[in-house]
This record gives C-alpha cells, structure tokens and sequence, in this order.
C-alpha cells in the first residue's frame, strides 16, 4: 500500500522488563518534523523502531506504505543517521559510502558519483581519502549525514545530527535538512536542543517517558494548551493606551508593560484577542511595530506541557 | 529464495552477496582481528618446522612413516584444534564483530535482505577460511615428507600422495562449511560464542568413544570418514560402521545448508542494541 505518511499504530517496545516506548499511534506527513525529548524519552527507540533496528513488542509501524522489517525495500527510501559514532575499522570516508551504495546495487560509476556528491554537500571532499578514525568529532558526524543521505532517500531521519558540529557547520546541516524538506519529503530530526528544533521544524513530535505528549504544528499544539494563557508581545508607540483598552478584554489576564517599552499580553483566547487587538489599534491610532507570539514556540510549549524547566535551551 | 525471481532481482543479490563476503575476506585477511587467525594458523606450520629441523637421523630414512604421521597431525591436532579455532574466531565474528565493533547498524541500514546478508557473510568467511587453512595444509604436508629427502618427495608427488593431499584439503573444505555455519549461528545467538565453542569442542573430541548414534550428531565422525590413511583412535575408542564418502559428503553439506538457514532466521530478528552488549 503506498502512502506519503510514516504510520506508528499502537506501538510499544519494551526492554525486557523496561518501557522504552508505550502505546505510539503516530501519523508523520512529509516537511521536517522535529522529535523532541529530555535524554531516554524515547526519541532513539522510536527512530530505531521506524528504520526496522529494534522490532516492536506490540503494533504495526508503517513508512511510505512499507513495513520496517522488509529492508530490501525500506532503505530505497530512507536514509538513517543514528547517535552512534562508531565505524567500520580502517575505513575511509569515501570507502564508507561506496560500500554502502555498493550495497544499494549501484553500478561502478553511479556509486561514484553520488559518493563524491555527497562528500561535497556535507563539506569533506578533502578529507575524503583519509580514515575516518582521524576525523573530528564535526566531520564524523558530516561522513554519518552523507551515509544517510547519498542515495537519495525519500525520509531522512536524524538523531541529534547537529552534535559535535561548530556554528558554520550547523547552519550549511540545516541549510541540506531544509531543503530536502522543501523537495516534499520527510525529514525527521531529534534534538534535545530545542531553539535548533524551533528553527527548523514545520512540526514536532514531543516524547516523555516512552509516551508522545504532543504531535503537530507548534502553533497547533500550542493552541491546545488552554492552561496556559497564550503570551503576545506587542511593540507599538503607544503602550500604556493600548494596556489599557486590552485590559478591558474579558479573556486577558494579564497586560504587563515591559522595561523595553513592550506589552506583553497574556490572554486565554487568541484568536478573539487578535480580532479584538486590530479594533483597539485602529480606534486608538497607533503606530504598530511587531506584534508576536511569545510563547509559540517549542521551548515554551515544552515547558508547559512537560514542566521540567528547560531554562538552557536545551532538555 | 530464487523462484520467480527477475533477473535484474537476481543480479542484484549475486552483487550484494559479493559486496558483504569482499568486506568480510578483507576484515578477517588484513585487519588487526586478524592477527589471532594467522597465529593459530601459523602454529602447525612452526610445529612442522621444528620437526624437520630436529628430526633424528634414523627417522629420515623412513618416508612411509611420514605418511601415517602427517594422518594422525591433522587428524588430532589439525583439524580438531586449528581448523576449528580459525573457524570459530573468524564466523563467530561475522555478525558479533560487528555488535562489538557497534558497526553493525550500517549493514542493517541497507537495502538488502537479511538472507542475503546472510550468505553474503557466511561466502566471505568461508573464502577468507579457504584461503588460510588450504595454502597451511598443504605447506604443513610438504613440511612433513621434506625432512625425508629425495624420496620423502617423490613420495609426497606420487600419485597416492598427491591424491591424499587433495582428500585432506576436501576434508579442510568441507570443515569449513560446516564448522563456519555452526559458529556463524552461534555467533548470532550468544553474547560470548566461545563458551558453546568450547563445549562444541569437548563434543567433537569426545566422539570416538561415544555409541554409533551419538557419533553421528558430530562433524568429525563425517570429516573422518574422509580420511585417506586410517588413523588409530585409542583404545577405548568405540567402533561404529564407517559413513560411505557420499553420505558423509552430503551429511555436511546439508547441516551446513540448514544450519546457514538458521542463522538466516536469527538475522531476521536482529535488533541492535549495543549497550546491551
């Protein structure tokens, strides 16, 4: 059965005696979905399941229609690029791929190409002849994200791809993440760092003990969470006019005057708080320069919805 | 596994199958791991060696005996300990080499069927095994009628020689078949495979004392029924009507066959899980 979604239904994996992923039912569509989780949540298990390295203790997993224990098929499609860093002994960064596109069925000359394709995209033609056990940590984790990716897969799934990559190399990774996503396909991305998964992500996933908390657009998600006013921070030239119109909002709790001169806005119904803000703006005549959510984003959402206080950025 | 199979399906699996057993001949010949295999294989050879170098006088002059000498070598002391150990180090690593190495996952990232990764693995060690212990029969063989001269050699190129030299590198060949399977399952079931080795081992060597049908639950009862010159078993060694070459032949090939099917069955489950390791 061909599909464009990746199907988790009912899933569990169990370690023994220990839960690694409870009860997942879980419908990806392709763009960049982000998959975000404290350290043993779940994220690796759940990617691992998707990609056939661990089987289910129980439900169906389902990636563009195909089951991932039929790897002659599946890997057509998807690339991996697991946390591991290890490597085949005495290997070499172009050795590492032509074997594997070797194993793809490429003949001599294809595989060639698309290993130096993919050595080049990830910036390491120059070290491409040399072992990998001589790279650093960033160009392992490059030679990891050109092995996932040089065949051309229509998923990509990454875990924690950005580790061990300095500033430049994580924004040319995100660059190549973004636009495969662009292309329409899947892209699914583990991070502890949230701000990392905020930029990039048309989705997230968030994992907390084995369970999912939370699937879908952020500002979906974030819609869903009604016990947490929704925070707007309006920047206009007259602050204190609008306060004090905004206050007499019925679903406002809060307006607060920032030292910047912003107001921020704490209000339990968003959408009738922006139809009711355009009215104030128009009637009072002011100058409008931003008006955000400030609390739409995955940290935040994070926070409310796990509440384990990920103050660094970082979970 | 090959009905109603495209040729371009087919094809593809030969390449895939010759792509594992090339990275497996070139892992279990020129790596680091590889030094415990060429030490075990080098050990008959140096064993042989000093024989010649030290053989007394009186025994040169006796080539026939050498014939009878190299039997119970390879017998007791090849085949039982040399040939097992090499195949034991190099299949039980086929797939646990790659758990320790926690290199595995990228195999297992490929697009390729577990039963031809199988295969593919069981070829590579078996060819890198080949390639090891044929060459070592063979220079151990030479070694064994060199100390006799001109005429230890004319024996060794005789025809009966070289005809009992050809049985012995079957026997070599056919050892690796079967002693490769057993080990590639095992490497695929046990964290520590050594351990039933071992107890393999105890099993095998145990043979010629145990009753007819027990014996047949062994590799060596076939191996030996093989041999071109008969050896003396001991004395409490019980005797059982010797297996005709064809049945023990076909015997080995088929444990082998269903025992690669075994471990083809476990590689379908296969989960990785370093840390487990």
């Amino acid at each position: 059965m061909s599909s464009d979604r990746i199907i988790f239904s009912d899933v569990s994996k169990f370690y023994g005696e220990v839960l690694g992923v409870n009860k997942v039912s879980l419908e990806v569509a392709p763009g960049l979905t982000g998959l975000v989780g404290p350290n043993g949540s779940g994220k690796s298990t759940l990617m691992h399941l998707m990609t056939g390295l661990l089987r289910p203790s129980r439900g169906d997993i389902s990636v563009l229609g195909i089951a991932p224990d039929q790897p002659e098929e599946l890997f057509r499609v998807v690339g991996y690029c697991t946390q591991y860093d290890s490597f085949p002994n005495g290997a070499t960064g172009i050795s590492f791929l032509l074997h594997a596109l070797a194993l793809h069925g490429y003949p001599k000359t294809e595989a060639d190409e698309r290993a130096w394709a993919a050595v080049e995209r990830v910036g390491l033609t120059d070290a491409a002849n040399r072992r990998i056990a001589g790279y650093s940590k960033g160009m392992r984790q490059r030679i990891k994200l050109a092995h996932a990716h040089c065949h051309d897969p229509q998923v990509l799934v990454l875990d924690e791809p950005l580790n061990g990559l300095d500033p430049m190399g994580r924004a040319e990774m995100i660059d190549l993440f973004t636009n495969f996503a662009h292309q329409g396909r899947h892209v699914i991305v583990s991070s502890h760092i949230l701000h990392e998964v905020d930029l990039i992500s048309d989705g997230v996933i968030m994992i907390h003990g084995g369970a999912i908390v939370a699937e879908g657009e952020i500002r979906a998600v974030r819609g869903e969470i009604t016990s947490h006013p929704m925070q707007v921070l309006i920047r206009c030239d007259k602050p204190h006019d609008v306060a004090s119109e905004i206050f007499r909002l019925e679903h406002v709790v809060e307006a607060r005057l920032l030292d910047d001169g912003g107001l921020l806005v704490r209000t339990r119904h968003a959408d009738d708080f922006f139809t009711e803000l355009n009215r104030i703006i128009l009637a009072t005549d002011v100058v409008v320069e931003t008006v955000a959510p400030a609390d739409e984003s995955v940290h935040a959402v994070y926070d409310y919805l796990i509440g384990e206080g990920v103050g660094g950025g970082s979970v | 596994m090959t009905a109603g199979l495209s040729s371009a399906e087919t094809r593809l699996w030969r390449g895939q199958i010759w792509t594992v057993a090339k990275s497996e001949i070139h892992r279990n010949l020129f790596s680091r791991r590889s030094l415990a295999v060429y030490l075990l294989v080098f050990m008959p050879l140096a064993v042989m060696l000093l024989r010649a170098l030290f053989m007394p006088e009186a025994l040169r002059v006796d080539p026939p005996h050498a014939t009878t000498e190299f039997a119970e070598f390879f017998f007791f002391f090849f085949l039982r300990l040399v040939v097992f150990f090499v195949n034991a180090v190099i299949f039980v690593r086929l797939f646990r080499g790659e758990m320790l190495e926690r290199s595995l996952h990228y195999t297992l990232l490929a697009p390729i069927r577990r039963d031809v990764l199988t295969t593919g693995k069981y070829l590579g060690g078996v060819v890198s095994s080949v390639l090891l212990l044929v060459p070592a029969t063979a220079l151990t063989y030479l070694l064994v009628y060199l100390p006799h001269g001109r005429a230890g050699l004319s024996l060794m190129f005789s025809a009966s020689g070289i005809a009992n030299l050809l049985t012995y590198l079957l026997i070599v060949v056919l050892a690796c078949l079967a002693y490769g399977a057993l080990f590639m399952l095992a490497g695929l079931y046990f964290k520590n495979p050594m351990i039933p080795a071992l107890i393999f081992l105890g099993w095998e060597t145990l043979t010629p004392f145990l009753p007819a049908l027990l014996k047949s639950l062994s590799f060596v009862h076939y191996l030996a029924s093989f041999a071109p010159v008969p050896v003396t078993l001991g004395a409490f060694a019980i005797l059982a009507r010797p297996v005709s070459w064809w049945v023990a032949l076909l015997a080995l090939l088929a444990a082998s066959a269903v025992l690669v099917f075994l471990a083809s069955r476990a590689a379908r489950r296969l989960e990785v899980k370093y840390s487990a390791e």
